[in-house]
């Protein structure tokens, strides 16, 4: 996890580098919405203090992002600081806009593939891997817990691989009724594997030795 | 082994007995054996939501040694497969159970020879409710859209993580002096568990993954009941990603359960909701629970035949 008081104004909304105003009204709106004065989660969770600094925090991200200027330079400073990846500032957007800092499935914000390579360098998640790599069979599940443990969500996946969602969802259900064939199978996985920095062939072995013991027990 | 799921949650009446028995029933039809335990020992009512009163025998008979394998004070209900472990006989102080009795029962639960056990815990956060929690594979907690009811479910959330914070700095010898910040401030007020692990991190930072490590492994799952057309459908999820950003557990909202009058009308008449009313809404929200339950479990085998036939 990583801590709220250290989030960049972009991850304290979950939107991307470069999102458009747009999009970063509409995260703004549902962060209010849960760390505004009135939010039920908020007073639930922290004291008068703590929810005070987060929406003060909330405040700061927007009035800087959504200012075009502000924005440049604290864009510079991330760049400067090595925060984030300064290709991401001028990479094309997909043309149709998704709902962003929303939870409902298929609304989460992208995040780049920079942001999940610099969680995996993290010590702490080496050990997500080797857990995951000392197994015989490896289920879609142990895939799900691999990439909870990185704080990626299903969509972030889809955005890094262009893996649909609902393959995705198939291979962590180990639903096989909606697996693609074996060959196309093995690139997803290859790809599953590629992004978190696991061998690939472990990965896909395990993979479909499960399968064909589920299959097997059906 | 057997899977234990946990119904929790810090407020009464969220609906947790509810989602216990009408859990309990959906795991049943999916071909399981499963055993509903009525741990709220204060005020049980379990039975009452699976139709059925003058239970003869029940956890009672475990704790007095009259029997000795909890398996046989588990009573048959209307549903195949589908047993219960009532504490209506229990004497009206076993609320306040001690320690040693409550190891007991965990230890014989983690036992009982069937796939599913389903506990229905009481509310509050009494050290028997939250221990009880932690002694299951996934804790579910209720909560119902009320911000009377969101308070006291992160209250529980909240007790259940310090909880196991104290289980963590005790087993794993932290020093003294962080100990100490694991416990009551001078005034008496206990602090923050957020406030806690960040104070424990300043002073023992070449541990402070240890202690993270360790709250990673406590997963809790989140329930949004009654849930109703007007409100605001991410609201669970919403809560779901604060629990994730500002605790260093695993939280997973697993969705709404419409509310439906029929609940109350069910329950007045001793009939199983799910049964006499199988095409609502709520049902199907009930059976997708039950679904999403089972797909998380990883460890059981038998669980995968269930993934594979859906
Ligand atoms: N989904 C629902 N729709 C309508 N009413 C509900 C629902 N769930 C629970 N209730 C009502 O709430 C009351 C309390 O539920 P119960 O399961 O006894 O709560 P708890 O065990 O959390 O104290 C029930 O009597 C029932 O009438
Ligand atoms: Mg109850």
């Amino acid at each position: 996890m990583q801590k709220f008081e250290e989030l960049n104004h972009y991850e304290i909304f979950e939107i991307p580098i470069n999102a458009s105003a747009f999009e970063i009204r509409q995260a703004y709106k549902e962060a209010l919405s849960i760390y505004g004065d009135d939010s039920p989660i908020s007073y639930s969770f922290f004291t008068e203090e703590e929810s005070k600094e987060i929406l003060g925090r909330v405040e700061e991200a927007f009035s800087t992002l959504i200012d075009q200027e502000k924005r440049e330079l604290y864009n510079k400073m991330l760049v400067r600081e090595k925060k984030i990846d300064p290709s991401s500032l001028t990479k094309r957007r997909q043309q149709v806009p998704t709902p962003l800092f929303s939870s409902k499935t298929h609304g989460g914000a992208a995040i780049s593939k920079t942001i999940i390579k610099k969680r995996i360098k993290d010590e702490n998640l080496k050990e997500a891997e080797e857990v995951i790599l000392s197994k015989d069979m490896i289920s879609g599940d142990d895939l799900k817990q691999l990439r909870k443990t990185f704080g990626v969500k299903i969509e972030d996946l889809f955005e890094v691989t262009r893996i649909s969602v609902s393959i995705l969802e198939a291979i962590e259900n180990d639903d096989f009724g909606t697996l693609p064939p074996t060959i196309y199978l093995k690139n997803f996985l290859k790809a599953y594997a590629e992004l978190f920095e696991v061998d690939p062939k472990k990965i896909i072995d395990g993979y479909i030795k499960n399968l064909n013991y589920i299959k097997g027990i059906s | 082994m057997t899977h234990i799921f946990a119904i929790g949650g810090g407020k009464g009446g969220t609906g947790k007995s509810f989602i216990a028995a009408n859990l309990g029933v959906m795991l049943a039809k999916q071909g399981k054996k499963v055993v509903l335990v009525d741990l709220d020992l204060g005020a049980p009512n379990l039975h009452t939501m699976m139709g059925l009163n003058n239970l003869k025998t029940g956890l009672n008979n475990f704790l007095n040694n009259s029997v000795k394998d909890l398996s046989l004070t588990a009573v048959p209900t209307k549903i195949p497969n589908l047993y219960i472990i009532s504490s209506i006989r229990c004497s009206l102080e076993v609320g306040n159970l001690f320690y040693a009795q409550k190891q007991k029962i965990i230890r014989a639960i983690s036992q009982l020879p069937t796939d599913y056990v389903v506990l229905d815990l009481g509310a509050g956060t009494t050290y028997n409710t939250l221990d009880f929690f932690l002694a299951s594979h996934q804790g579910l907690s209720v909560f119902t859209p009320e911000p009377t009811s969101i308070q006291n479910t992160v209250r529980f959330i909240k007790a259940v993580y310090l909880r196991k914070l104290k289980h963590i700095l005790k087993h794993h010898a932290f020093p003294t002096a962080v100990k100490e910040v694991g416990y009551e401030s001078d005034d008496g007020v206990v602090r923050s568990p957020l406030d806690i692990v960040d104070s424990v991190m300043r002073s023992d930072p070449a541990r402070a993954k240890l202690l993270q490590k360790e709250l990673r492994k406590l997963r809790f799952k989140l329930i949004l009941n009654q849930y109703r057309k007007h409100i605001d459908e991410t609201l669970g999820n919403k809560i779901e990603k604060v629990c994730n950003r500002h605790f260093y557990s695993q939280f997973q909202f697993l969705g709404n359960i419409a509310y439906n009058e029929r609940v109350y009308d069910s329950i007045i008449a001793r009939k199983i909701f799910v049964a006499k009313y199988p095409y609502t809404s709520t049902s199907t929200d009930l059976k997708n629970l039950a679904n999403k339950m089972t797909g998380n479990n990883v460890q059981a085998p038998t669980l995968k035949e269930t993934n594979a036939k859906i």
